[in-house]
């Protein structure tokens, strides 16, 4: 029989002769403080916001194409300041507890919010304005960060006790991630101007970095800057992005629906698909290879591997309900058939250069990150943000007093408006991308805010059990010890003493 | 489901104790979830054998610990040793009716 076994002694009493009692564990020895995951989370949604508030402003953005300084602003503050904001709070939270191991170090984890912060911020507002020499130094004060990000989930996928196809996954996406920002550093240094700086006496003592940047600022120039650009965004968005969310899923979406991996085997297929085919995919974009539809089928084939897995997990699940978290998540992922569809075309070597071909990269885009990512952070953000709060304010609390269930810690009805509204919001805004009509677009993104406003009220609700829990009294049909409640405000009711008829009218 | 000794606190008690824990995930108490295999009482110490919907379970430690919140408040109970089974594996066969109905598992 496989025992974990935790044991528990009362708060006061000493160990036992026998030498087999110890310590309560203390709570959250796999997951990091709430804190820490919940700046991230909150730091994200806040990005989110500002951003669908700036396409409903600015209803040009999506209408043109895409190579302008805000719509790079713009597309920075989804993914750096969105998407990889959340990403990052809720790998620290997830990974430990996922893998079943424990981060690194939350000291680390601090200290790289502190980089992230400083970096996204001053890097979208340096797109805004367009000075890239300043994008440069806050895309390396970001960089730093995910430098320490990268090296904490990398420790702490080391002490994995069994390594396997989701840790496979989320090594792949850290690996994806460095090589993004790596990539989006060498295209700002390719972007920038170097000949006054050996003249200022302070660039003396940076003759090397300078020299490194030149360098590369000149093997970049035998590339298209286009195709460089698109190469910068599919590691981060493709590499990163797409393969976390799967990895991860193989994880949550078995947890969530009561159903397990259903072949480990064509898991592995699945991500190692993926990666070949993203790896192929970034030399044939920046090359302007023949072969970008060739390496577009392999990610197709990893993208229909796990949709197979996907339905089988589905199928072999015991909780046939899906709640809307999971109706989020797994309507995000149906949008990656669309998505790959969109992708095959857009590789095919001879597509006329239009501006419906434009408009196409924008929607593909949009898509991408609003419409997969975007929809598969909220969905799986009503499963983490419950889950951060409950931990927080409850966990000490059960089993002393009567607790809410995770669910109940928001509204159902928003939650379900806010998934329509969304849906919405997506539709409407593609269609006038395609058609580049300014006058849909605030419509379309109108929806979307308002679906994140939803989604504010929500977690408005949930972050405020953390000031004003909800614990109620047991329901305790025998004595208890006084002061047993580990509330003040909570006593338990005393009603008779136990007996095996009320215990068996409650087994029923 | 067994009692080993007669004791000041009974098997009823202890029940009725874990009836008050929920799993918060889905939202229904452990007993009525057939998360709970055994329940061992040796006069104020009570050991119980127990085993989470799936492994890795991010509330583990949550739920084991309202186990002991919830029998440390029984008069009785001085020491409390919970063991996380994974065999036999939990499934919902193992739920109450009113469990299985008040969740939405077929």
């Amino acid at each position: 029989m496989e025992v974990s076994s935790p044991r528990f002694a009362g708060p006061d009493r000493g160990t036992a002769g026998d030498g087999r009692r110890k310590a309560a564990p203390p709570l959250g020895a796999h997951a990091p403080s709430v804190s820490l995951p919940l700046r991230f989370v909150l730091t994200g949604l806040l990005a989110l916001f500002l951003g669908v508030a700036g396409l409903v402003l600015r209803p040009e953005l999506l209408a043109t194409y895409h190579y302008n300084q805000h719509v790079v602003a713009v597309t920075h503050l989804f993914t750096l300041g969105f998407i990889t904001s959340i990403i990052m709070g809720a790998m620290y939270q997830l990974v430990p507890v996922a893998l079943e191991t424990r981060l690194y170090s939350e000291r680390l984890a601090r200290w790289q919010f502190l980089f992230h912060f400083v970096g996204f911020v001053g890097m979208v507002g340096m797109f805004w304005t367009w000075n890239l020499k300043q994008v440069g130094h806050f895309g390396s004060v970001m960089a730093v960060g995910v430098g320490l990000f990268v090296y904490n989930i990398a420790r702490t996928l080391r002490r994995v006790p069994r390594w396997n196809v989701i840790a496979t996954a989320v090594a792949s996406a850290l690996g994806w991630l460095s090589l993004a920002v790596l990539a989006g550093l060498a295209v700002a240094a390719g972007k920038c101007t170097y000949e006054g700086a050996p003249q200022s006496a302070a660039a003396q003592s940076v003759a090397p970095v300078l020299a490194g940047l030149r360098a590369t600022a000149d093997f970049l120039s035998r590339f298209d800057p286009m195709s460089t650009m698109h190469a910068h965004a599919h590691l981060g968005g493709a590499g990163f992005f797409l393969l976390l969310i799967i990895g991860v899923s193989y994880k949550l979406v078995p947890m969530f629906t009561l159903s397990e991996l259903r072949s480990e085997r064509r898991a592995r297929w699945s991500v190692a698909l993926l990666n070949l085919g993203l790896a192929g995919s970034f030399f044939a974009i920046l090359l302007r290879s023949p072969l970008k539809p060739l390496c577009a089928l392999v990610v197709i084939a990893g993208l229909a591997v796990y949709g197979v897995e996907m339905r089988a997990i589905l199928r072999a699940r015991r909780r046939r309900a899906l709640d809307w978290g999971l109706r989020y998540f797994l309507t995000a992922i149906s949008l990656l058939g669309l998505l790959a569809l969109l992708a095959l075309v857009l590789s095919w070597p001879k597509l006329p250069l239009t501006a419906f071909t434009g408009q196409l990269e924008n929607l593909y885009g949009f898509l991408a990150l609003i419409g997969v990512v975007g929809l598969a952070i909220l969905g799986m953000l009503y499963k983490i943000l419950p889950f951060l709060v409950w931990y927080a304010r409850y966990s000490r609390e059960i089993g002393r007093g009567r607790v809410p269930a995770l669910a109940d810690l928001y509204s159902p009805r928003l939650q379900v408006a806010g998934y329509w509204t969304y849906l919405g919001g997506l539709a409407a805004t593609s269609i006038a991308i395609v058609l580049g009509s300014t006058k849909l677009m605030p419509w379309g993104c109108g929806l979307l805010a308002l679906s994140i406003l939803f989604f504010a009220v929500n977690a408005g609700r949930m972050l405020s059990h953390l000031v004003r829990p909800k614990v109620e009294p047991l329901a305790f049909r025998m004595p208890v010890k006084p002061g047993a409640n580990a509330n003040p405000n909570v006593r338990p009711r005393f009603t008779s003493a136990g007996t095996g008829a009320a215990s068996q009218t409650l087994l029923s | 489901m067994e009692t080993e000794t007669a004791a000041r606190v009974t098997e009823a008690q202890v029940w009725n104790a874990l009836h008050q824990v929920i799993d918060p995930e889905i939202g229904c108490n452990i007993v009525d979830l057939g998360l709970v295999y055994h329940v061992a009482i040796a006069g104020s110490r009570v050991s119980v054998a127990m085993t989470l919907t799936t492994p890795g379970c991010p509330m583990h430690e949550s739920i084991a610990q309202g186990v002991q919140n919830a029998l440390l408040c029984l008069e009785d109970v001085d020491d409390v040793d919970v063991q996380i089974v994974w065999d036999p594996p939990w499934s919902p066969a193992m739920m109450t009716d009113r469990g299985r109905a008040s969740v939405g598992i077929a």
